[in-house]
């Protein structure tokens, strides 16, 4: 299992403008908004002009817990939610990895790079048809603030301690006031869904906000801005949505988006059981698909495009427990702790890490070696010239010699490393019992090791009890995990980086950065927040990642492909390294025979 | 009379023990729902902090307790931190789903493992009884998992049934026989594999049980009164071997909320099995305490059913009960 | 008629069979623990007597594996390197029977890796797995066993027998542990453990765990019969003569529940063997890279491994003569045993 990050919203691409009369609705028509005449001006998405109609069954790890964008925290609740259900006003183009407008059709930035100036799209309307205007925006805003809402979005908007200040100019226009630069700000707006005011403020009033819109609400007491809206929730088998008609997005045909009638979310909970379904054709698309699967699927040929979009932004790493654990430390981890403090300690273990071997037998060659946080997938922002020094044991038991360390002989007559007081080197890695790429990842690790002389035991444990050790009890010795930005933007990763960041794992929350090379790893992330210019950013994001391949606090093992598949007859299929990988462009997918899903 | 009213006291000093251990193991057991939001950048650890607080986790667990009880009185049984709603509507459906799989099942069992278990013992030795034994003994050792694969497998290759769930997307727009047919469908290998799990062990078992009276004299004088084959098997021998049995039937009821659970999980059926494991891996504690007390109640329920039909099937303990 | 051969014949095969286990590492090519990254998931090697120009051979030799790109068979053979076979050859160190050092293998090659039984997804023999496995998983599964029969038996004689408040008691305790969550029990003696468990400490803890949470399914079975065997007429007519209680379950109530005994024993063989793919999802099991049963067959859960290696189905079918041999036992004891035995039977009789 590995962390995930809020899936964000989608919507389109491209900017303009176009009258369009509203269409014909079951809902009772909305008032009329008091600024004059409804004018709609939707955006234009450039790609294959499909066909309306038909039903899209996509399966769904898990089911989504909540249909509420402020308590969803989840992975399924935030695909459902962010990527279909409801929209944001800056969005993040998740092939171009780009900022593009949303509900926003324009902003400007001030100089000093503190205030925002949104405009918001003229006749927007929520999926019940009542008008979204700059109230909206501000009461979101408001409310995904309040503390005693604990939204799970809130941190976001804090910025040096101090919340993000909104202010409405009039009913299209809203201000943002930026406590402190934040680099590139308008990507802080992705993935923040609008609330409809007019459903929502009279919870919010009485204390109950965190409460509604569970899976269970009835669908006319939903709404939102995305291209979908809710039908029906059946616990524990699937969620129905169906097509917003209110939705602000057209074709370069002036048809109206989504294309779709209805999508379908059906809880599957393995992965395998997902190929499955896939399969069988009980399902229309599938991502999140494991090299070996993809493989499986790829050799049936049964009328099905598969795509590998290429490295994603998954990162996975071996790290040592560096923690200042003080008088409390128990003496066989503060033993080991003084090997793993020594720098040469880790460059030997990276070293001997055969990353190559892990590429091949972890992801079936679907994958990328990594030797920094910034896969290949992440363009913009990898710094290419990292070293990438081949597996090298010569050169690895040379840096353990320099760094006192010998060897001696086991009694199964194997060389065994001693450290400089003599101890043989064991530690234990842990890993995520749920996760088989991790596991298989650390068994190879193991034996890489075991060629310069340390014993490692592999110690799969389940999710949360790992967790509870390497962020509470701090009581290991290893660990292989892995993360996934969110966004290709390095600010998505700041609490990683950050000595005082809670998931800075090989020591969270420092008051006083432990080492000096932390501290400059520190300096530098503020100073890339506070410049705009991508040039200068990229350069100080470059000095982080040469910084972190110096010092290896983590070991980066690799990175695995983005792989997905959907059915032939499906247009606009076109998956992105960026979740959600398959759904991002949910409003363009279409069937090409207009038939939709085939259910058994 | 008085046996009823002394197990049901029983029953509920038990879900009282139950309820009051599981809260003690959710205590014992590292991590909680929230610490999932630890390996995400975007939220702090005070947040984190600030949501355990909103639901009561950093609270000394006997008000946790009390607060649990208060709300079981209110018909919640608990709110569960995942689906931010109330446990009970969230058990009522999953266990519904539940028993359609495991009724269905459990009836199919019986009713092959008794004619076939008879069967093997009646003709003990020969070969109707060697080929049941060996095909009872191979079923036994294939692993539970493996065959529950092997038959989604075998669905996805020929396309004959679902490869999961309940019913299809588009159930609601089908005819009623549609509707019936397509549950049957989605019905036929999770019931299959549960059949072929629990068979092997039902056959056994009643083939040593009858095995175990049929060479009794009483059977052998019945014999050779004439009485004929079936009459005898069918109503003396199964009679008199009823004690295990019913045991053994005690275990059928008991578990079915909780029997199949691997099954369901496998073939992504709705029923509580999914849910419990996915509460119990997220910490979801109030979901779990339900589910635990919920099988629990099942399981005194079967094992009551199972004593009352002991007491009623053999003459011998209820002698012993009147004299006590 | 009874047949007193039966019970012979299946304790020699079991014998056999728990002999090859024992002796592992001679009849195991190489070291379990041995990767290969270069031949991941190699199907069984082919073992010809005959070579591509229609030779004979006596001494039984493979071909070497060629990379093809083209096709989806990714192995296949290449002719021009031949490898011959040895026999009673000398390859990785053992300790025979865990304590004698030793390098002699069944068989073994030059150079060149055999896989009898394929490879797995680090290249490491399976047959080798196989057999190292079964000596953890045998183990365990005997062990455990016996402590849920010891425990079950012992509860469910004591509740059957005296009945009362002891039989209410002790059926309300046999229902809370079936009931309660052991998971979270688990997780949290997880948490109490050090990280690094040695294959015996988790062994001895899968056999612990597995051993005492199974007793209350025997229990019951064994009270049922306890009840209804106290209550016959020479039961009654022992009593009624002054025989001690000690005497009465050892002569007459005891034999009575060994045929459920003896059921379950042969049932719960297997199914603890099988319990331990589920505990070391847990962090339970026995730790990679050592080989059990267990995790062994977890590699099935994958769906791809299902469906494009089948080689990995083999230690599934390797595992089912040890289960059928303790069934086949079973049922050869009980007829062995049991007074009133119907006339002869067969494999597994009342198993």
């Amino acid at each position: 299992m590995k962390a995930r990050r809020p899936t964000l919203m989608f919507t389109g691409l491209g900017l303009a403008l176009l009258l369009c009369a509203g269409e014909g609705t079951a809902r009772p028509y909305p008032p009329s908004p008091p600024q004059g005449k409804p004018k709609e001006e939707l955006l234009i998405l450039p790609g294959e002009v499909g066909r309306t109609g038909g039903r899209l069954v996509v399966s769904l790890r898990a089911e989504p817990k909540t249909l509420n964008p402020l308590t969803a925290a989840d992975a399924p609740s935030r695909e459902v939610i962010l990527g279909a259900m409801q929209a944001d006003l800056i969005h993040i183009n998740r092939a171009t990895q780009l900022t593009e407008p949303a509900l926003a059709k324009s902003w400007k930035v001030s100089k000093d790079n503190l205030e925002y100036t949104l405009t918001l799209r003229k006749g927007l309307r929520f999926s019940d048809g009542h008008p979204l205007d700059a109230d909206d925006v501000l009461f979101t805003f408001h409310v995904y603030l309040d503390e005693s809402v604990h939204a799970t979005q809130r941190d976001l908007l804090i910025i040096g301690g101090k919340p993000i200040a909104v202010r409405k100019v009039d009913p299209w226009t809203v201000v943002f006031q930026l406590p402190k630069t934040y680099g590139v700000g308008e990507r802080l707006f992705d993935g923040l869904a609008i609330l409809p005011r007019h459903l929502l403020e009279k919870p919010y009033t009485e204390g109950k906000l965190a409460q509604t819109w569970t899976v269970s609400t009835p669908a006319n007491q939903w709404a939102g801005a995305g291209p979908f809206r809710l039908k029906e929730y059946i616990p524990g088998q699937r969620l129905v949505l169906e097509r917003n008609p209110f939705y602000w997005e057209q074709d370069s045909k002036q048809n109206r988006l989504p294309y779709l009638d209805e999508l379908d979310f059906i809880f599957v909970p393995s992965s395998d059981a997902q190929v499955l379904r896939f399969q069988s054709g009980e399902t229309d698309v599938i991502s999140r698909l494991g090299a070996e699967n993809f493989a499986a699927l790829e050799r049936l040929q049964r009328g099905f495009t598969m795509a590998d979009a290429g490295p994603g932004l998954e990162y996975n790493f071996l790290f040592f427990n560096l923690n200042d654990l003080g008088e409390k430390a128990p003496p066989e981890i503060a033993q080991k702790q003084k090997w793993f403090r020594e720098v040469k300690f880790r460059q030997a273990v990276s070293l001997a890490v055969d990353r190559q071997a892990i590429v091949r037998l972890v992801y079936q060659g679907r994958g990328a070696a990594l030797w920094g946080p910034v896969t290949p997938g992440n363009r913009r922002w990898v710094n290419a010239s990292i070293p990438h020094p081949a597996r090298s044991l010569d050169r690895a038991r040379q840096l353990l010699t320099e760094a006192g360390f010998t060897w001696g002989h086991g009694a199964n007559g194997d060389s065994v490393l001693l450290d400089s007081e003599g101890k043989p080197v064991d530690f234990s890695v842990l890993t995520s019992s749920s996760s088989a790429d991790r596991m298989k990842m650390a068994t190879l690790i193991q034996d890489d090791l075991k060629q310069l002389g340390m014993r490692v035991q592999v110690a799969p444990l389940e999710f949360r009890s790992l967790i509870d050790r390497v962020t509470q009890t701090k009581t290991y010795e290893a660990c292989v995990l892995g993360l996934v930005s969110f966004d290709a933007d390095p600010n998505s990763d700041l609490n990683v980086w950050l000595s005082s960041g809670g998931t800075h794992l090989w020591n969270p929350s420092q008051t006083h950065p432990a080492t000096a090379w932390e501290a400059e790893i520190d300096r530098l992330m503020e100073q890339q927040l506070s410049v705009t210019a991508y040039e200068q950013r990229k350069k100080l994001s470059d000095r982080v990642q040469e910084i972190l391949a110096d010092n290896q606090p983590m070991i980066f093992l690799a990175s695995p492909n983005i792989l997905a598949g959907a059915k032939n007859t499906i247009g606009n299929f076109r998956p992105a390294v960026l979740e959600p990988y398959v759904l991002w462009n949910v409003e363009q997918l279409f069937f090409r025979n207009g038939a939709g899903s085939a259910s058994q | 009379m008085r046996y009823t009213f002394r197990r049901m006291i029983q029953a509920a000093i038990l879900l009282f023990g139950a309820s009051v251990l599981t809260f003690l193991f959710s205590a014992l057991a590292p991590g909680n729902y929230f610490d999932e939001m630890r390996l995400n950048p975007q939220i702090s650890p005070e947040t984190i902090i600030s949501l355990r607080g909103q639901y009561h986790l950093d609270r000394p667990l006997p008000v946790r307790y009390v607060q649990w009880v208060n709300s079981l009185i209110h018909g919640e049984m608990g709110f569960s931190f995942a689906y931010n709603s109330p446990v009970g509507p969230l058990l009522w459906v999953r266990a519904r789903n539940t028993l359609i799989l495991t009724l269905t099942a459990t009836l199919i069992a019986w009713a092959i493992a008794l004619p076939l278990g008879i069967w093997s013992a009646a003709t003990a030795g020969r070969w109707p009884d060697r080929v049941l034994s060996w095909a009872t003994a191979s079923f036994l050792v294939l692993p539970d998992l493996l065959l529950a694969l092997c038959l989604l497998i075998l669905a996805v290759r020929s396309g004959w049934f679902p490869t999961g769930g309940l019913v299809s997307t588009g159930f609601e727009t089908l005819l009623p026989f549609g509707k019936f047919r397509d549950i049957v469908m989605h019905l036929t290998l999770p019931v299959t594999a549960l059949v072929l799990s629990s068979l092997p062990i039902l056959i056994r078992h009643v083939r040593a049980a009858i095995g175990e009276v049929l060479g009794a004299p009483f059977l052998r004088a019945a014999e050779g009164h004439g009485i004929p084959r079936r009459r005898l098997l069918y109503r003396y021998a199964l009679r008199a071997a009823a004690n295990p049995l019913i045991s053994l039937f005690g275990f059928s009821i008991g578990a079915l909320l909780s029997g199949s659970f691997l099954v369901e999980v496998v073939m992504s059926w709705p029923g509580l099995g999914p849910l419990m494991l996915e509460a119990i891996l997220a910490r979801d504690l109030y979901v779990v305490i339900g589910g635990v007390l919920l099988s629990t109640l099942f399981l005194v329920g079967g094992n009551f059913i199972a004593d009352m039909m002991l007491y009623w099937a053999d003459p011998r303990i209820r002698t012993e009960a009147a004299t006590q | 008629m009874k047949n007193p051969h039966r019970l012979g014949r299946w304790l020699v095969a079991l014998g056999l069979l728990h002999a090859i286990i024992a002796c592992a590492g001679f009849f195991a090519p190489y070291d379990p623990r041995e990767q290969d990254r270069e031949n991941p998931y190699v199907p069984p090697t082919r073992v010809h007597l005959v070579d591509a120009h229609g030779r004979f051979h006596f001494r039984p030799f493979f071909y070497g594996s060629l990379i093809r790109e083209d096709s989806f068979e990714r192995l296949g053979e290449d002719s021009a390197k031949a490898v011959q076979i040895q026999f009673f050859t000398h390859g990785a160190r053992y300790h025979l029977l865990g304590f004698l050092p030793c390098r002699l293998h069944l068989f073994g090659t030059g150079s060149g890796r055999i896989y009898v039984l394929g490879s797995d997804a680090y290249g490491r023999d399976q047959l080798s797995r196989i057999l190292y496995g079964g000596q953890i998983s045998l183990l365990a599964g005997l062990l455990g066993a016996g402590l849920t029969l010891l425990l079950g038996a012992t509860i469910g004689t004591t509740a059957g027998y005296f009945g009362g408040w002891r039989d209410a008691l002790l059926m309300r305790l046999a229902e809370l542990f079936v009931a309660l969550p052991w998971l979270y029990l688990l997780f949290a003696l997880r948490a109490f453990l050090p990280l690094a468990v040695s294959p015996l400490e988790a062994f001895l803890l899968v056999t612990v765990v597995i051993g005492t949470v199974g007793w209350a399914r025997p229990a019951r079975l064994v009270r049922g019969v306890v009840l209804s065997a106290k209550e016959r007429d020479f039961v009654r007519a022992a009593r009624g003569f002054g025989a001690s209680n000690g005497y009465l379950l050892r002569r007459h109530v005891l034999p009575a529940a060994s045929s459920v005994l003896l059921t379950q024993a042969a049932i719960l063989i297997p199914q603890f063997v099988l319990a331990e793919m589920t505990l070391s999802f847990l962090g339970l099991g026995v730790p990679e890279p050592v080989p059990s049963w267990g995790n062994l067959l977890a590699n099935l859960q994958e769906y791809s491994v299902l469906i494009s290696y089948w080689w990995m189905y083999l230690p599934a079918l390797a595992i089912v003569p040890f289960f059928l041999g303790y069934l086949g036992l079973a049922g050869a004891l009980q007829e062995h045993a049991n007074p009133y035995k119907m006339e002869a039977a067969s494999l597994g009789g009342t198993g």
